[in-house]
């Protein structure tokens, strides 16, 4: 028999029983749907990683300090202000490299007993850490604060993230100027009340960037001028975007807005990206030199965080790819099953076409077609479904990029799935005893 | 065997498993038919005229003996091979019609020619002058329940009747007809065989039996 004529029969069976066709592919819809959702949003996460860290220099080492003694908890860790209500890890998160990681102590086991001494660490750290470890290329120090700020249009103060670095933060940190320069050293040396504004502080104080520079801001009722505004950053790894932050000179916040018991974080950059475990196991005898041995740092990695948010991506991506596998085994069988019906139903029409001659190439192709057109009708179905449900998925904040090379994939398993699972009962209709067949009740 | 023989079965045995027990049901069985003969193969329930049947359509197979349809060593064919014989040779007319209810008349009546290999297009055309004969022109868009049974067994003579066979094969024609409806259908074959049709029919019924040219009885499986 002609393939066309087979096409023809399965097409003339399909359009007799749309409903069944339509709860047969039900299972097919939810799995391509799937297949089509799990690779865009694994597109996303992938996209989203990527643009989280893209401002990040993988070589960067950050280094914190948290004490633990009775009335500082938490927000004061690597940055928290005396007296200010820094969220948790804020003040890591704001520094160049995020605060992510582990904690390097010779005293391992010590639990709570650990950091019951107050220590700030200084620029003098960084500097120490520097010229002790040759793999490092460069070093600074910074902290964050939150602050009342306006300036431009505004008709009230808001709170902002205040970050006092040292002049070479925007070269670790990747940060490129939208306008102006950003601080210097003299700045700092000086204690100039001068600022640096993230994009999304410029645009919300004064509505353009260009009305922005050289402006006054007013930073806990003191003005400072705004020598620059940062180019748009985008979204962060994680705690504070610059998007979001008011840079100052690092002394210059100290002299006005935090005082002296502040503690910041240091942020080394290693000359290349693999000398960066070999420089996190030098960090601690340097630092044990000046503080002793009983003192436990936070340091982290920037690598190490990048890596952690590919793999929990990945681990995302292949927890969803597993749904979507069960999904289509379960779509499998409900076709399989289906088909088993229809071949018991049908074993008389099948007896009838084996007596006037159709071979069990022709019975097999028929029914392995018809499996197939249900799943591709329910594949095409499934795509039309992600389409719908992604602005759903996408007012959750999970980003999802749909793919053309995505809808291709879930058509194809789709459709596989469905072939795979219609072979058996496709096979089984084929050898069939004509005889036997049509005269079946 | 001559050219005009169409069928040649000798020394046929055909016997079926009943629990561990062989039941024979034909028993060295030589039948023939010469070409353009109307044969009626007449016996009661249970004496085997179905089997017999089976075997001579290419449904089935003997455990022993030899069959030629046509010259054609069938005994010695695959299943293949037999789906091509009783595609083009061999046409079927059943009892209960065996019409594909989910087609419509004229799907149902090309399908020979179809499962042939030829386009939908050309086996309607083809068909044309069987349906004209028949008379079942008018009800090619209808599905089989939409027909009365002489309807049905006319569309189920015209599914036989258009691969141009060598053979017809009616088991039973008029089993599931009301009487005046038999008598068509048995007029239909009278005609049909004097157009030089062969013609092979099975029966329990004397009276349906007696429209052939020739009554063949059949009892526990062996012709007399």
């Amino acid at each position: 028999m002609r393939l066309s004529e087979i096409g023809r029969l399965v097409w003339l069976n399909l359009i007799q029983n749309k409903f069944k066709v339509f709860l047969t592919s039900t299972g097919i819809i939810v799995g391509s749907a799937t297949i089509m959702l799990v690779i865009a949003i694994g597109t996303g996460g992938k996209l989203e990683v990527a643009e989280q860290f893209k401002n990040l220099n993988a070589g960067s080492i950050d280094i914190s300090y948290e004490y633990n003694g009775s009335g500082f908890t938490g927000g004061m860790s690597g940055g928290g202000m005396p007296g200010g209500g820094m969220p948790g890890g804020g003040a890591g998160s704001a520094m160049p490299g995020g605060g992510m990681g582990g904690r390097f102590s010779p005293f391992d086991g010590m639990g709570n007993q650990m950091n019951m001494t107050r220590i700030t660490l200084s620029q003098e750290d960084a500097d120490n850490l520097k010229e002790s470890i040759p793999e490092i290329a460069s070093a600074t120090i910074s902290y964050t604060t939150r602050q009342e700020a306006e300036g431009g249009s505004m008709d009230e103060s808001a709170s902002y993230t205040i970050a006092g670095v040292k002049e070479n933060y925007a070269d670790i940190s990747n940060l490129e100027m939208a306008i102006g320069a950003f601080l210097t050293k003299d700045n700092d040396t000086y204690k100039e009340r001068t600022c640096v504004l993230g994009y999304s502080v410029a645009k919300e104080m004064f509505d353009s960037v260009l009305d922005a520079y050289d402006s006054p801001v007013y930073i806990d009722n003191r003005s400072y001028v705004v020598s620059g505004v940062l180019m748009e950053m985008g979204t962060v790894a994680s705690g504070i975007s610059p998007d979001e932050a008011i840079f100052i000179p690092y002394e210059t916040g100290i002299k006005y807005l935090t005082g002296k018991d502040v503690s910041p974080a240091i942020t080394v950059v290693a000359e290349d990206v693999n000398d960066v475990e070999s420089v996190m196991e030098q960090i601690v005898p340097v630092l044990a030199e000046t503080y002793g041995e009983k003192v436990e740092f936070t340091i982290s990695d920037a690598g190490s965080k990048m890596e952690a948010a590919s793999k929990s991506n990945e681990t995302l991506t292949l927890l969803l790819m597993a749904m979507a596998a069960i999904v289509f085994i379960v779509g499998g069988i409900g076709i399989m099953n289906v088909l088993f019906v229809s071949v018991k139903e049908r074993t008389n029409e099948i007896g009838i076409l084996k007596a006037i001659g159709c071979d069990q190439k022709d019975i097999l192709t028929e029914f392995l077609l018809e499996a197939s057109c249900i799943s591709f009708v329910g594949a095409v179905l499934g795509v039309l479904v992600s389409l719908g449900i992604t602005p759903v998925i996408e007012g959750f904040s999970v980003r999802v990029e749909l793919s053309l090379g995505g809808g291709v994939l879930s058509l194809l398993f789709g459709v596989m799935t469905g072939t795979v699972f219609g072979f058996y009962p496709a096979l089984k209709a084929s050898r069939l005893i004509p005889v036997v067949a049509l005269n079946h009740e | 065997m001559s050219e005009s023989t169409i069928i040649d079965m000798k020394q046929i045995n055909k016997g079926y498993m009943l629990g561990t027990e062989k039941v024979p049901v034909l028993k060295n069985v030589d039948f023939r038919v010469e070409k353009g003969e109307f044969v009626a193969i007449l016996g009661p329930s249970g004496s085997g005229k179905t089997t017999l049947m089976n075997i001579i359509g290419c449904m089935d197979v003997a455990d022993s003996g030899e069959y030629y349809l046509d010259e054609q060593p069938i005994h010695c064919m695959t299943e293949k091979q037999m789906g091509i014989v009783r595609n083009k040779e061999i046409g079927f007319i059943f009892q209960n019609y065996q019409l594909i209810p989910t087609y419509d008349i004229l799907q149902n009546i090309i399908m020979p020619l179809v499962v042939r290999g030829m386009t939908t297009k050309e086996a309607e055309k083809r068909c044309m002058p069987v349906i004209e004969m028949l008379g079942i022109g008018h009800r090619l868009g209808h599905k089989p329940s939409e027909l009365s049974g002489g309807q049905k067994q006319r569309a189920s003579i015209a599914r036989a009747l258009v691969g141009e066979p060598a053979l017809l094969l009616a088991d039973e024609p008029t089993g599931a007809l009301d009487s005046a409806s038999g008598r068509d259908v048995l007029a239909l074959f009278r005609q049909l065989h004097g157009l030089g049709n062969t013609i092979v029919m099975i029966t329990h019924d004397l009276n349906v039996a007696k429209a052939a040219g020739r009554i063949v009885h059949i009892i526990d499986g062996c012709l007399a």
